[in-house]
């Protein structure tokens, strides 16, 4: 009798890990399936009301957190304001010859989105629990117009974009994802290179395979490149912002062609984002 | 532990309530820039409390859900859940648990364990970036997490399958008041 139990269970643990190998080599690399979807869609309303109904509890243990982190950031953004003050003057006056410049060659005003995109604002439903993954799920899918590799946007700047959708839901592949891979531009220098994430720390980005020949300076601010060659185009438009650049030493730039980047999403808390549809 | 249909509703409910939770609130939750997971500490809760078997096919189906959620490849988080399940079922049949850190202990070593063999599992289909040694930190971090949660969420499953216990049931019966004499 015990011996017969022993041999079935250890016969539903060897089924159970051939299905999982099974599912592996039959989705891995390949797009949502039908069983994705449904689940998606179904589990999608659920979600949705589990994410407004836990929102006041979320947000008092993140309160916490964001306090602990808020006295170790006091330094720096003490630095950083210095410096700032003294951009925002240079900045201003730019910005006062750009709008001249702008009015003269007739071109719509900065911040305004790309042509032909409209923005379709969604709630963070759902979030991955892993490092390995960076994903989030918000609560508008197809229905609203949106579809996959549409870009996604906050406030602050380029957030991802979207890689599967249903109905009343679509997933959001963040750019710290180990997949994730934007052609970005540095303002005003004009260097390209490729932000690509580190995986497990989601407030550093890598600008990679960038010309050695040209140095990038830090504080320097990074946008997305938005190319189109032969027909084929970036999934992002020209001048998303992405972040600024926060370590860039000559050596590394050498040696490795790599620059690090501080995103200006805090893709760690979203809550509101914008999806850039066609 | 005895499975019979309204044992296996609730152990569904348990399932389908903790992937809700873990996406939509846990995994938005920020502690020393580390997010808890509790799926393979109510994995191995479930594992400790029904054996290898429940234990494997809990983490296999929950593995199952998240990654169909999450819209990832299918049957990794699967893999590694089946395991940790199986693992706290052999556990719990080849020891007795007569501490009562016995259970968080092994939701935090447990969690560890997974988060492991997640991280092996995503290197070995290829990662297409670098990775960061904070990983490490992130890896602690949430095993830290996993002992504390582990304490409630062991408590609250055990409290939601006590029916289908043997030993608590046995503790039932020998607890009745009898009447002398009678």
């Amino acid at each position: 009798m015990y011996r017969k139990q022993v041999r079935r269970r250890r016969a539903v643990l060897a089924l159970l890990i051939i299905s999982s190998f099974a599912l592996l080599t039959a989705t891995y690399g390949q797009q949502s399936g039908g069983l994705q979807r449904g689940v998606s869609a179904v589990f999608g309303p659920l979600q949705e009301g589990a994410d407004r109904a836990l929102k006041p509890a979320r947000d008092t243990i993140n309160w916490f957190d964001e306090t602990f982190a808020a006295r170790g950031d006091k330094a720096r953004l003490q630095s950083e304001n210095q410096q700032l003050r003294t951009k925002v003057a240079a900045g201003e006056v730019a910005l006062s010859e750009n709008n001249q410049l702008r009015k003269l060659l007739d071109l719509r005003r900065a911040g305004e989105l790309p042509l032909g995109l409209t923005p379709v604002t969604g709630r963070v439903i759902a979030r991955s629990p892993t490092v390995w993954y960076s994903t989030v799920t918000i609560d508008h899918g197809s229905g609203s117009g949106v579809s996959v590799n549409d870009p996604v946007v906050t406030g602050d700047g380029l957030v991802g974009r979207v890689t599967s959708t249903t109905g009343g839901t679509a997933q959001v592949t963040l750019i710290t994802d180990h997949t994730s891979a934007v052609s970005a531009k540095v303002v005003p220098s004009g260097i390209q290179g490729v932000i690509r994430p580190e995986v497990g720390n989601p407030s550093d980005l890598v600008l990679d395979f960038i010309d050695s020949s040209k140095h990038v300076q830090q504080g320097q601010t990074v946008v997305t490149s938005g190319w189109t060659a032969r027909g084929l185009s970036s999934f992002y438009p020209y001048g998303i912002p992405l972040g600024r650049v926060t370590q860039a030493t000559i050596a590394e730039q050498e040696a490795s062609q790599q620059v690090h980047v501080r995103p200006f999403a805090d893709l760690r808390e979203l809550e509101f984002v914008q999806v850039l549809t066609k | 532990m005895i499975v019979t249909p309204r044992i296996l509703i609730r152990i569904v409910a348990i399932v389908l309530l903790a992937v809700l939770l873990q996406l939509s609130f846990f995994s938005q939750v920020e502690l020393f820039r580390t997010s808890p997971d509790v799926l393979p500490a109510v994995v191995v809760s479930l594992g400790l409390l029904g054996g290898s078997l429940t234990g494997a096919v809990t983490g296999f189906s929950v593995g199952l859900l998240v990654d169909c959620l999450l819209v990832e490849a299918l049957g990794a988080t699967s893999l590694v859940l089946l395991s940790v399940g199986y693992l706290a079922g052999l556990y719990r049949e080849r020891f007795d648990i007569t501490n009562s850190l016995t259970p968080p202990l092994l939701c935090m070593a447990l969690t560890l364990v997974a988060e492991l063999s997640f991280a092996a599992v995503q290197l070995m289909l290829g990662v297409d970036a670098p990775v960061s040694t904070l990983v490490i930190r992130d890896l602690a971090m949430k095993s830290i997490f996993a002992f504390f949660l582990g304490i409630p969420i062991y408590i609250g499953i055990r409290r939601i399958l006590r029916p289908a216990l043997i030993e608590d049931r046995a503790v039932r019966q020998r607890a009745q008041p009898r009447m002398i004499g009678a």
